[in-house]
């Protein structure tokens, strides 16, 4: 089950940063001042850390890294 | 070209001036040179936020802003490939350098040629990655000389011999990373950072409330008038096919140029680094809003400027003296410290690699620090001659720099996974890889992908494909580093 939740934290990164783009190459609706395209960009931003913060956790407690 | 500001000018002078003087006292302690482990990487004592901000050094430089402003002032939304781009650069870090740390830390590696060489008991292995690694540096180092040349040009045309204050502030920048070693620019990197966010936050601020009244206002008037700058283009040469391929090859070299692995080999732990894949994503915040002022700047500036100026011009017609003195400062430090990473990288790996293994290995390690730090006057000295003698001759190899770097991605990372990767099939996909590359670009036939896609592609297929050739050969070889990397299960 962890392994899982890892394996799918690390590839939500590839699909919102690359394989989302084609999807998401327009301008409306604006959001927070920002193009959609940028505002995709922005949200990336956030929650691709995100990931990366629980991926590390989860390996923490699992005690694969020390 | 415009009058500059003497205001702008003595701001910027006296910001850089002391800069430049805390370099020096951030090695007033003899022990920031007594080893190459010292000087190169600070004797890999650094928690993570001094990574943060060294990483944060190397990678916001002064040719992110003015590059990525006049990408956007010429070819719209193309230039925001940047933040998927460093986005994974952080995320796959996460996953690879903690373990190359380790493996580092343990054999006093400086140099990502340096574990190549144990890794692959290869010297040629590692000789190759040095010469690309020096030789797509120099062309790098020559793009923040571009940078700060054309700072001066705006702030001081008029007043000062451009040419000779870049000389003079390029060979200040050599003698503080001569005598600090990498606390030079990881302490000077604290005052750029602070500049940074807040000058940068300033102006993307600020500039939209001077020329279009505020922020929704500027993106309202580009929607209507320029829309074509919001999204990336669907026909002409780059289009969605580039703008993948550049942020996938771009993220995937990030850490093979030696400025970056300098950085990361500065951590105290792997720990310190796993925090910073974390972390390092929160910079952006200010770099996809600074691209914004390259399409205020396509609104604000008169038709047919010169793009490469897109970001300076616009601070000078929007500000006063001292904020444009502000702002210039800011942009001469972003090209100026990196710099100075940057030497230090290229010096250990010429030093180390190529001198040491090839010229002369019997060398005694007191020598060897002094010759390292030396080299940081010959790669700072060839970077300023070759600006200034062919400036022309180094676009194209600073175009192809990422596309170069990133070649040596599968012998530093898939080595560090894959027990059975043999030298041999290492060695031929890396030079395939950098003749597709060279080949692609000098014919010009991209397709509309980024060239060192093209090159990476072949260089990984070469390997997969040759290696069960050589791969009877070391089933049963291992040495230190392999042991190490492949016995230990605790990880």
């Amino acid at each position: 089950m962890r392994r899982l939740i890892i394996a799918i934290l690390a590839a939500l990164p590839f699909v919102m940063m690359l394989g989302a783009i084609p999807f998401v190459n327009r301008i409306h609706p604006i959001i927070l001042g920002l193009p959609f395209f940028h505002f995709w960009l922005f949200l990336g931003m956030i929650i691709v850390p995100i990931c990366t913060y629980i991926i590390y956790r989860l390996q923490k407690s699992e005690g694969s890294i020390e | 070209m415009m009058q500059g500001n003497l205001t702008a000018l003595l701001v910027t002078s006296f910001i850089v001036l002391t800069v430049v003087l805390i370099g020096f006292i951030a090695g007033r302690d003899k022990s920031s040179r007594s080893s190459v482990e010292e000087w190169s990487v600070g004797g890999r004592k650094f928690g993570p936020l001094l990574v943060w901000l060294l990483v944060g050094a190397d990678l916001y430089t002064a040719y992110t802003f003015l590059g990525l402003t006049s990408t956007a002032y010429t070819g719209g939304s193309l230039a925001f490939f940047a933040i998927p781009y460093t986005i994974i650069a952080f995320f796959i870090s996460y996953f690879y350098l903690p373990k190359l740390w380790k493996v580092s830390k343990e054999f006093k590696f400086t140099t990502l040629a340096d574990y190549a060489k144990g890794r692959f008991d290869s010297k040629f292995l590692s000789l190759l990655i040095a010469i690309v690694g020096v030789l797509m540096l120099i062309p790098y180092i020559d793009l923040q000389l571009a940078g700060i040349q054309d700072t001066l040009r705006v702030a001081g045309t008029g007043y000062i011999n451009i040419q000779v204050v870049v000389i003079i502030s390029f060979l200040l920048v050599a003698l503080y990373t001569f005598f600090s070693g990498i606390k030079g620019p990881t302490y000077t990197a604290i005052i750029k950072d602070i500049l940074i966010w807040v000058i940068m936050l300033f102006l993307v601020v600020s500039i939209p409330m001077i020329h279009f009244g505020g922020w929704g206002s500027m993106i309202n008037k580009i929607v209507v008038e320029s829309p074509e700058l919001l999204t990336i283009p669907t026909t002409g040469p780059k289009g969605i096919p580039w703008f993948l391929t550049a942020s996938l090859v771009s993220g995937l070299a990030l850490f093979m140029w030696a400025h970056g692995a300098t950085g990361v080999l500065t951590a105290k732990n792997a720990d310190t680094l796993r925090k910073n894949a974390i972390y390092l994503p929160l910079y952006n915040i200010v770099l996809i809003l600074v691209v914004f002022l390259g399409f205020a700047a396509f609104h604000v500036l008169p038709e047919g400027s010169d793009p490469r100026f897109a970001l300076l011009n616009l601070i000078q017609v929007s500000y006063g003296g001292v904020v444009q003195g502000l702002a210039y400062a800011t942009i001469a430090l972003a090209s100026l410290i990196p710099c100075s990473i940057m030497a230090i990288g290229a010096s250990n790996l010429f030093a180390n690699n190529i001198y040491r293994d090839f010229i002369n290995p019997k060398v005694a390690p007191a020598k060897l620090t002094l010759i390292t730090r030396s080299m940081v006057f010959v790669v700072i000295g060839l970077a300023l001659i070759f600006g200034m003698l062919f400036p022309t001759a180094l676009v194209s190899l600073q175009l192809l720099g990422v596309s170069g770097m990133v070649q040596i991605f599968p012998a530093i990372v898939f080595s560090l996974f894959w027990r059975k990767q043999t030298k041999q099939a290492t060695i031929i996909g890396l030079i395939v890889g950098l003749v597709v590359t060279f080949t692609v670009s000098g014919t010009g036939m991209t397709f509309g992908i980024y060239e060192g896609f093209w090159g990476l592609l072949a260089n990984v297929l070469v390997l997969v494909l040759l290696n069960p050739l050589f791969v009877k050969k070391i089933n049963r070889q291992s040495n230190p580093i392999m042991a190490q990397l492949f016995t230990q299960q605790d990880n």
